[in-house]
């Protein structure tokens, strides 16, 4: 029994939890159910889910980011910077704030890649350095965005019900689900999490896949932080707080994705910011206090790496 | 010849560079060379180097910590909360704010050797867990009265005292010397200990041993998963000294006390010559690295320069820290 | 004192399931004498070493020190009998001083619990000076030169009052004078009434060193006797040599074709990398099967890797095509048509968590994507091609590697490799844990491979692939070629004695 357990738990380990949580919160509050409610779950995990999308690939090299707070902010500010102090159409204020989320990424990637810098550390500098650069161009104050429609579209608009935030993680999910399956790229990111000497012994360069990882990475937390900027109608350096990585990794690591680098799927991933919105939520309803749910999460994270241990050693 | 000199002075070029900035702000700095900052530098920063050195254990042992200013946080509140909810003696409270501490730093350590954990997933779970845990016994948030009391416990106001070494030794007479913190002292003796327990007593091997080829120290039979709690627990402790001493300076503790102090450790430690991949530690390196960074901060605020930019260099200077680490390893291999 | 029974072994056996690794070991070390242990691998070599240290528990058989059988099998009570080992990988802590890492989890303690270093510096110089091996104790270890590194490993056994003192090829990492050096160290050890047993695949070394050699084979002691009682010939015969199989038999009559088609895909002239090997020049010709022959630590595969762009040499040239090249990288090497199939697998070659497919496409990557977007139809051919071409069970493209066996996951290798048409084709020990069936098909498919044109170079160990398979042969040496033999034209007797170090015209 223990050992059938042991052997599926990967891949039953999370629908099972999801199923069980539900039927916990719902038997708790019963309006946990209510479309509203399921609704509201997706909307709240919109913007962590597309930062874990792009996480996912990130983890998948072996390597990890924690600098997707601060680049959130400072896209956002970057993207009203150009938008509110020159005559450019919205279009490029936001493509802007891509190009910030870029630059931090691509830094990132080249240290790690070419430089060997360990993930952890550049990372954690970089949060520290694109905080700092954040708060030197934008201040600490909310910067107000008023009367913008794409603006308020982005942050209020619905389509067919559903907020435009749920839509772009939606469809960006499905985009990066292709992109793993269906091009050389998503390959290669697979095989370096697994052999990345055999990789570059194949000829390939993993310098530049990996590069290529933390660039998206940025830009992913670019595309959460101008979303968040049109949700709250502000623009702020201090956005995407102490906190938000942790959501983002959490999210990655109940989709099963090991982080010792290899195994991950953009798929697991999807339901495993579900999972934790799912938690979020039921806690929330639970009236559990917002600053207690961070122990929550970090007792989440612990409890989902040493199952999947436990899992792994039961395959060796 | 340069070279000669690296080798045999511990920390030579580190103590080059301080002297340098030293000698630069002196100059560029209002008010930089005054007694009044000398005190202002040994009180903000002595508590984060006795952090530093606590962080030098887990590096030490090939992992790091990155719950430090969590469990910096953790040992304020319990500190906070004994002497005015429980409302127990000063150092009984100092006591089990320590205690608290060293057992958070255990549990990260057993986390990382229990369940194969590898170190920044394990403490960057504790940093949220930990941090959780402030808020969840936070006696300001059940208390709201209680927010806006200072702690006036003797022991609190015992640690915050300065005293007037420059008179009692008669340097006075030279220039006007700076009162020392108490908080200087508890880091001078910190400094003492460690060095016995890392050159003199057979721990520092063990532990070197044990960051530095895990496996040859199992072969040699030691205590290796032990050893490996042992260094959590260590930087747990050391955090709760600090904490102590920082909460005492504040008259207060927070539940966001010490956010992003881990970064400032690992930053101290590895600028103080703490190799990232284990297995090398000395004890003046941190301490340096602290007030290295102190000199800098301090200085550049004296010269007017924004603290954003401030925060931006400690990052910085960490990856320049790292990469330099990073180029000289690999220059040997 | 002198000759005295140190350790012996007697019947001893260790089966591993149904693999019997060793098999009636009877092994003798005497105080005063150099026991050497030689073998290919997978001889039962290491298996003797665990359980001589004790790691593991002989199956059968006792194990005796001074006389009194060892109950247990305990690393720790064998090191406290005064049986130490010094590996071929270091065991030494690398940023640790040379007098911590000796008194390692032995450190001499005051009344305080405090290290006695006092104490530690008195006894290391006692037994520095007793054998006349100087080290800096306060040395950073890193810092040390390999053969100081090895001394210190020495100290370290002494130090602890070692009798036995086993050293697993001491000199991999050693240049010729380094060499020298620890044989003069493991002379003094002799003479102090030390037994020493030196495992190698150096037969110079043993002949120099050894007072006695074993020969184990497959598990079975088939040799054992004083130095005088063999020669190199012989050694290497038993060894190596054996009656061939039946097909490499016929394949031994199996046309030949040494320098191939005439042109030289790939040449190297006077390729040296210090203390690794030296003036290497070759010509590897298209349609022609050239193998490296030559014991483990000939040094082939660090040649083979400079060849790969996987690691650069110090001098010489080699040149592709007539053109010469530098390769600063392996994409670059494939880029000229030189593909290689690495010696490990397992950590070089297979990404072991993906599949057949994913695996064999990985180098061909460029041609089955446009714009990044890979093509699944090219890659579902490709990939139908090799597992047929190569004959891969299960013939499921989306297998999971690493759950295949070796013979497969090498003929995965194989095909990756094959759809890339390489101009050059290195294969580096292309049958080591491979069952007898795939290795005939893997050699089927090689000559397919030169008969289409390829030049083929195969670095090989196993004598009997050599013989099957060579269409000219390169025999090295410690690093150098020593000899060059048309495949089909030179017999066993002579291949052995070349492979074994001797000078043949």
């Amino acid at each position: 029994m223990k050992s059938m357990i042991r052997n599926n738990i990967g891949d039953l380990g999370l629908p099972i939890a999801m199923v069980v949580l539900c039927a916990i919160f719902t038997v708790a509050e019963p309006a946990f159910l209510s479309l509203d409610n399921l609704n509201g779950i997706l909307r709240q995990v919109a913007l962590t889910g597309i930062m874990a999308i792009f996480m996912t690939f990130v983890i998948m090299t072996g390597g990890i980011d924690l600098s997707i707070g601060p680049v959130m902010a400072l896209a956002g500010l970057a993207a009203y910077a150009v938008y509110f102090g020159t005559e450019l159409p919205v279009g490029f204020a936001l493509a802007f704030g891509l190009l910030a989320g870029a630059a931090v990424g691509a830094i990132n990637g080249f240290a790690i890649a070419v430089l060997r810098l360990p993930p952890i550390i550049m990372t954690l500098g970089m949060l520290s350095i694109v905080r700092g650069f954040a708060l030197l161009m934008g201040g600490p104050d909310l910067h107000q965005i008023r009367d913008e429609p794409v603006y308020t579209f982005l942050g209020n608009g619905r389509v067919l019900g559903l907020p435009v935030s749920v839509w772009v993680f939606l469809v960006l999910t499905a985009v990066m689900l292709w992109v793993q399956k269906r091009t050389s790229f998503g390959l290669m990111v697979s095989a370096i999490g697994d052999n990345a000497r055999a990789v570059h012994l194949s000829g390939r360069s993993v310098a530049k896949t990996v590069c290529l990882v933390y660039i998206f990475c940025g830009v992913g937390a670019a595309i959460a932080g101008m979303l968040l900027s049109s949700q709250v109608h502000t623009a702020s350096a201090t956005y995407g707080e102490f906190g938000t990585e942790l959501d983002v990794i959490a999210a990655v690591v109940l989709g099963g994705a090991s982080l010792m680098g290899g195994k991950g799927s953009v798929l697991r991933t999807f339901f495993g910011v579900l999972l934790l919105g799912v938690i979020n939520n039921g806690l929330n309803i639970m009236n559990v206090p917002v600053d207690q749910q961070l122990m929550v999460k970090g007792v989440i994270i612990v409890a989902a790496l040493a199952l999947s241990e436990w899992a792994q050693r039961a395959k060796t | 010849m340069p070279n000669k000199l690296f080798k045999h002075i511990p920390n030579a070029g580190l103590i080059f560079f301080f002297v340098l900035l030293t000698s630069f702000f002196c100059l560029f700095a209002n008010n930089f060379s005054t007694s009044m900052n000398a005190e202002n530098i040994l009180a903000g920063y002595s508590f984060i180097a006795i952090i530093a050195l606590g962080q030098m254990f887990p590096i030490t042992a090939r992992g790091i910590d990155l719950s430090t200013g969590s469990i910096v946080a953790l040992a304020g509140m319990v500190i906070y909360d004994c002497m005015l909810i429980f409302e127990l003696s000063g150092w009984v409270s100092i006591g089990l704010g320590i205690l608290a501490a060293t057992l958070a730093g255990a549990l990260n350590g057993i986390l990382i050797v229990r369940f194969n954990l590898q170190p920044f997933v394990a403490t960057l779970a504790t940093l949220a867990g930990y941090r959780g845990l402030v808020y969840a016994i936070s006696g300001r948030q059940l208390y709201p009265e209680l927010a806006t009391t200072p702690l006036r416990d003797p022991a609190v106001k015992a640690l915050n005292e300065f005293y007037d070494i420059g008179s009692w030794t008669g340097l006075d007479q030279f220039f006007q010397t700076p009162w020392i913190p108490v908080s200087f002292f508890v880091l001078l003796g910190v400094m003492i200990a460690l060095f016995v327990l890392l050159t003199l007593s057979p721990y520092g091997t063990a532990l070197k041993a044990t960051g530095g080829n895990y496996e040859a120290a199992r072969l040699a039979g030691l205590p290796v998963r032990t050893i490996t709690i042992s260094a959590y627990a260590m930087s747990g402790l050391l955090a709760g000294i600090g904490a102590v001493l920082l909460v005492s300076r504040l008259t207060t503790s927070t539940e966001s006390l010490g956010i992003g102090m881990e970064l400032t450790a690992i930053a101290a430690a590895v600028i103080g010559g703490t190799r990232l991949q284990g297995g090398k530690g000395n004890v003046l390196g941190p301490v340096l690295g602290a007030f290295l960074l102190g000199i800098i901060l301090v200085g550049l605020t004296l010269m007017g320069i924004s603290q954003f930019v401030q925060q931006m260099l400690t990052g910085g200077i960490l990856l320049a820290a790292v990469g330099y680490d990073s180029f000289r390893t690999r220059k040997q291999a | 004192m002198s000759n005295e029974l140190l350790l012996e072994t007697i019947e001893v056996s260790k089966r591993f399931g149904e693999f019997v690794a060793l098999k009636s070991a009877n092994i003798e070390v005497r105080a005063g004498k150099v026991l050497g242990f030689v073998g290919s691998n997978g001889a039962g070599k290491s298996t003797l070493i665990r359980v001589i240290t004790g790691a593991h528990a002989p199956s059968s058989g006792t194990v005796k020190v001074r006389g009194k059988v060892v109950e247990k099998a305990d690393p720790a009570l064998m090191r406290s009998l005064g049986i130490a080992c010094i590996y071929q990988h270091s065991s030494l802590v690398s940023t640790l001083s040379v007098i911590d890492n000796i008194f390692l989890g032995r450190q001499i303690r005051n009344r305080f619990g405090l290290v006695n270093g006092k104490a530690q510096r008195k006894r290391l110089q006692e037994v520095m000076t007793q054998f006349e091996i100087t080290v800096d104790p306060d040395e950073e270890v890193g810092r040390l030169t390999p053969v100081s590194q090895k001394e210190v490993e020495i100290l370290k056994a002494l130090v602890a009052s070692a009798d036995v003192i086993l050293m697993d090829e001491p000199t991999a990492w050693l240049s010729l004078s380094e060499v020298k050096t620890l044989h003069a160290t493991i002379r003094k050890l002799s003479a102090a009434g030390k037994g020493v047993v030196y495992i190698s695949h150096v037969l110079d070394e043993v002949f120099e060193i050894c007072n006695d050699i074993t020969i184990l084979r497959d598990g079975t002691m088939i040799w054992t006797g004083p130095e005088e009682d063999i020669d190199r010939p012989k050694l290497v015969n038993l060894m190596v040599g054996e009656a061939l199989g039946e097909a490499s038999r016929a394949a031994m009559t199996a046309e030949r074709h040494p320098r191939g088609t005439g042109e030289v895909r790939l040449a190297t002239k006077g390729l040296t990398k210090n203390g690794v090997f030296h003036d290497i020049s070759f010509e590897a010709y298209a349609g022609e099967i050239l193998c490296f022959a030559g014991l483990i630590g000939s040094r082939r595969s660090e040649v083979v890797k400079c060849l790969f762009g996987d690691d650069k040499p110090s001098s010489g040239e080699i040149l592709s095509e007539g053109k010469a090249i530098r390769f600063k990288s392996p994409s670059a090497a494939i880029a000229s048509g030189i593909c290689l199939v690495p010696e490990d697998r397992h950590a070089e070659g297979l990404c072991l968590q993906h599949s057949t497919l994913e695996n064999i496409v990985i180098p061909s990557l460029e041609t089955l994507s446009q714009k990044s977007i890979l093509n699944r139809q090219s890659m579902a051919e490709m990939c139908d091609r090799q597992i047929k071409g190569l004959n891969i069970l299960p013939p499921d493209p989306h297998k999971v590697v690493g759950r295949m066996s070796g013979g497969n996951q090498q003929k995965v290798l194989l095909g990756k490799w094959i759809e890339k048409n390489p101009k050059v084709l290195i294969l580096d020990e292309p049958t080591v844990g491979v069952d007898v069936g795939a290795k005939a098909e893997i050699y089927a498919t090689i000559r397919k491979l030169r008969d289409t044109g390829t030049a083929v170079i195969v670095v090989s160990s196993d004598l009997e692939e050599v013989m099957t398979l060579a269409d000219r042969i390169l025999v090295f040496n410690k690093g150098r070629i020593t000899s060059t033999f048309d495949g089909g034209e030179v017999d066993n007797d002579t291949l052995i004695q070349a492979i074994g170090g001797e000078e043949v015209a």
